[in-house]
């Protein structure tokens, strides 16, 4: 690893500022949701760009006119890389002829047939436009097969913002919102067999992500045959296996991740990297369910448009000429492999976790306050290298060698100005 | 509503101000200079707090200690039903001592009263004077997050925020004024006054005027965040809980 570099640039965000206290006045908390500075847990917030003026590639710039090498990807839509030629073109031609109208667009038959041929556990597609959407409608898909109202799901999930998503104590959510569910530890497919000795007849499903990609915590990789584990204890109790592969979906197997992790699941639930940032998502499902499916009152204004599925069906085409997943995976192994390196260079653990191309990082030295962390996430963002302290990052595969050489190089300046402003770091590095 | 807790507030946050209102605030101070008591306030299924008057200072204690006077209540309602004004009679242990309470007690819960709810035609008049802001938003910030704390232990949808809260201490901080440690070991909050060296996570108040805001619910917090009138770093899984608890204060204290 070469780390002779010139200083880097301190980028100037004042205008993203500036816009953003225009949009407190007009827009609750300025920027909500998981784009803005709290949820996005961007801390400080003055080291933060906030508004784009345009993306391309692995870059988003902002409206200060830096260029912001973004690990984020929107939080995972950009897979390919931001405003894709290929996936743009598809989209236009669609454009053309139509997108949001009474009759709908055979594309839609396309796109269900290009997932199912795609995704190992598919017999069929119901499109909608957010994630949420379909985790959702996933629950009511098992409740409506099995006559069943409860749900088991792991703690420290996540599978969106509707009420029973939440959690007691959440603004607006009810006791009786979260009746039906019942929580188990990730990796502890006893406790659920215990659940369905206790509840006999009463479990319409299991609901999870592939692996454990909470925020705040490391991220967690299934024990081998816990899946298949889960998977029997569904068989033999009639309940639903429901793969929340909203985030990993596309970025750990092309075929899903139960596929990677050596099950089928029930049903699949896609958003995020399957149109490369053109609005949809899609639950696939099992045989077995497509009645029930088509006897479910749930629809929306826009679940038809064609643009996005369009979008999808040439992102999924071109992914798999290009191997993007494969790609993904091994720039996500190198590029965290060089920023483990950086840190011990300069005297820190950074500790690296999750699938390659869905990296989550945190400094073991800090833990758990991450203050430490956290101000380095802030110098990298400083000097265009836009991580986070919280969440997962992603990898696109319009990710450079130059790049990641760059990111390393940022990486390294930023954990030299923490070991400066903390003279008194033997605090937290232990 | 949980009466438990609420009884549990307004021993142990509300009440319990009256000990920094008489550091604060010269009249109050004045009230209790010649004083030498201790009140005991028992309360079932609550706890134990004592208010000890001596040396022109108030000091209130949580637990057993010492006390000249004690006050027995039959229930949370009841103590809730005196704290909130109502007319209602404890049990005496000493009715010797019963002028204090009447007299120079009453007195300072009008004070402090004054200060925590003044009436709403002279609120805006009287928070112009720099002096009051002050004392009204200290007394208001130690009794949001003792409050906090309270409703963490006892109430049933504070104890599932607790229950997501790993062991750590947060520091809370108002520029220009107080600081307070709430730590959390074992799912259990406790508060105590001043800074720590290493917290695990801070919540940083920028001014007194924003700390007075969003206290009063006049402002949000990610509102703040965003405008840089609010901090916070660190454990954040630790701060959003806790901001989840300090939600439920307006629940018990309205």
């Amino acid at each position: 690893m070469n780390l002779k570099y010139e200083p880097k640039k301190i980028f100037d965000v004042s205008k993203s500022q500036e816009m953003f206290k225009r949009a407190l006045n007009v827009m609750p908390a300025g920027i909500y949701g998981h784009l803005g500075p709290s949820e996005g847990c961007m801390i400080p917030v003055q080291s933060y760009p906030l508004y784009m003026s345009r993306a391309e590639g692995a870059y988003v710039y902002d409206i200060d006119g830096n260029r912001i090498i973004d690990y984020m990807c929107a939080y995972g839509p950009n897979f390919l890389g931001y405003n894709d030629p290929d996936v743009d073109a598809a989209a236009a031609e669609q454009r053309k002829k139509g997108d949001c109208t009474t009759l709908v667009s055979p594309i839609s038959i396309d796109f269900a047939e290009e997932l199912v041929s795609t995704i190992n556990m598919a017999d069929w597609a119901f499109f909608a436009k957010n994630g949420g959407d379909i985790t959702q409608f996933s629950v009511m898909i098992a409740r409506a097969y099995t006559h069943r109202k409860k749900i088991v799901l792991t703690k420290g999930y996540y599978h969106g913002v509707a009420p029973w998503m939440q959690k007691l104590g959440y603004s607006g959510v009810t006791e009786e919102d979260l009746a039906n569910n019942l929580y188990i530890d990730w990796n502890a497919p006893e406790q659920f067999e215990a659940l369905c000795k206790k509840y006999p007849g009463q479990i319409a499903a299991f609901i999870a992500t592939p692996y454990m990609h909470g925020n705040f915590l490391d991220n967690m990789i299934p024990v081998p045959g816990y899946w298949q584990k889960i998977r029997k204890i569904c068989d033999d109790n009639g309940i639903v296996l429901i793969f929340d592969d909203v985030r990993a979906g596309f970025r750990v197997n092309i075929k899903g991740t139960d596929f990677e992790y050596g099950i089928k699941a029930d049903l699949s639930c896609f958003c995020k990297a399957l149109a490369n940032g053109y609005n949809i998502s899609a639950i696939c499902g099992a045989k077995k369910l497509l009645n029930a499916t088509a006897d479910i009152a749930y629809t929306g204004s826009y679940w038809f448009s064609a643009v996005p599925m369009a979008a999808g069906i040439a992102t999924l085409k071109k992914a798999k000429a290009v191997n993007a997943v494969e790609e993904n995976i091994k720039k996500g192994k190198k590029l965290t492999d060089g920023l483990a390196e950086v840190a011990k260079m300069n005297g820190f653990d950074l500790k690296v976790t999750g699938e390659p191309a869905m990296f989550y990082l945190r400094l073991a030295n800090d833990y758990p306050s991450t203050i430490l962390h956290q101000e380095w996430v802030a110098e990298c963002v400083k000097r265009g290298v836009f991580f986070t302290s919280h969440h997962n990052h992603f990898i696109s595969y319009a990710l450079s060698d130059a790049d990641i050489q760059y990111t390393w190089e940022v990486a390294d300046e930023a954990y030299k100005v923490i070991r400066k402003n903390h003279p008194d770091y033997e605090g937290y590095i232990k | 509503m949980d009466m438990v807790t609420k009884a549990k507030i307004n021993l142990f946050a509300v009440l319990r101000n009256l000990q920094d209102l008489c550091t604060m605030d010269p009249v109050a101070a004045d009230m209790i200079k010649n004083e030498n008591i201790s009140v005991q306030f028992k309360v079932p299924n609550v706890g134990i707090g004592t208010l000890r008057f001596a040396d022109g200072k108030c000091t209130f204690v949580r637990g057993k200690g010492p006390a000249s006077l004690k006050l027995w209540f039959t229930s949370p309602e009841h103590f809730n039903t005196m704290i909130d004004g109502g007319k209602t009679i404890p049990i005496f242990i000493n009715v010797f001592k019963v002028g204090f309470l009447l007299n120079t007690f009453m007195k300072l819960a009008d004070r402090m009263a004054y200060f925590l709810k003044p009436p709403a035609d002279k609120k805006a008049e009287l928070l112009k004077d720099p002096e009051y802001f002050k004392i009204n938003t200290i007394l208001t910030a130690y009794t949001a997050f003792n409050a906090m704390a309270e409703i963490a232990n006892s109430d049933k949808i504070g104890k599932a925020c607790a229950y997501r809260m790993f062991d750590g201490v947060i520091l809370m901080e108002i520029k220009g004024g107080p600081s307070l440690n709430i730590t959390v070991k074992d799912h259990l909050l406790s508060v105590g006054v001043g800074k720590v060296k290493l917290p695990t996570a801070t919540m940083t108040f920028n001014s007194m005027e924003f700390a007075h805001k969003l206290l009063n619910g006049e402002a949000s917090t990610f509102g703040g965040m965003g405008s840089g009138d609010f901090g916070l770093s660190g454990a954040v899984a630790l701060l959003e809980q806790m901001g989840k608890l300090l939600n439920l204060v307006s629940v018990y204290l309205g």
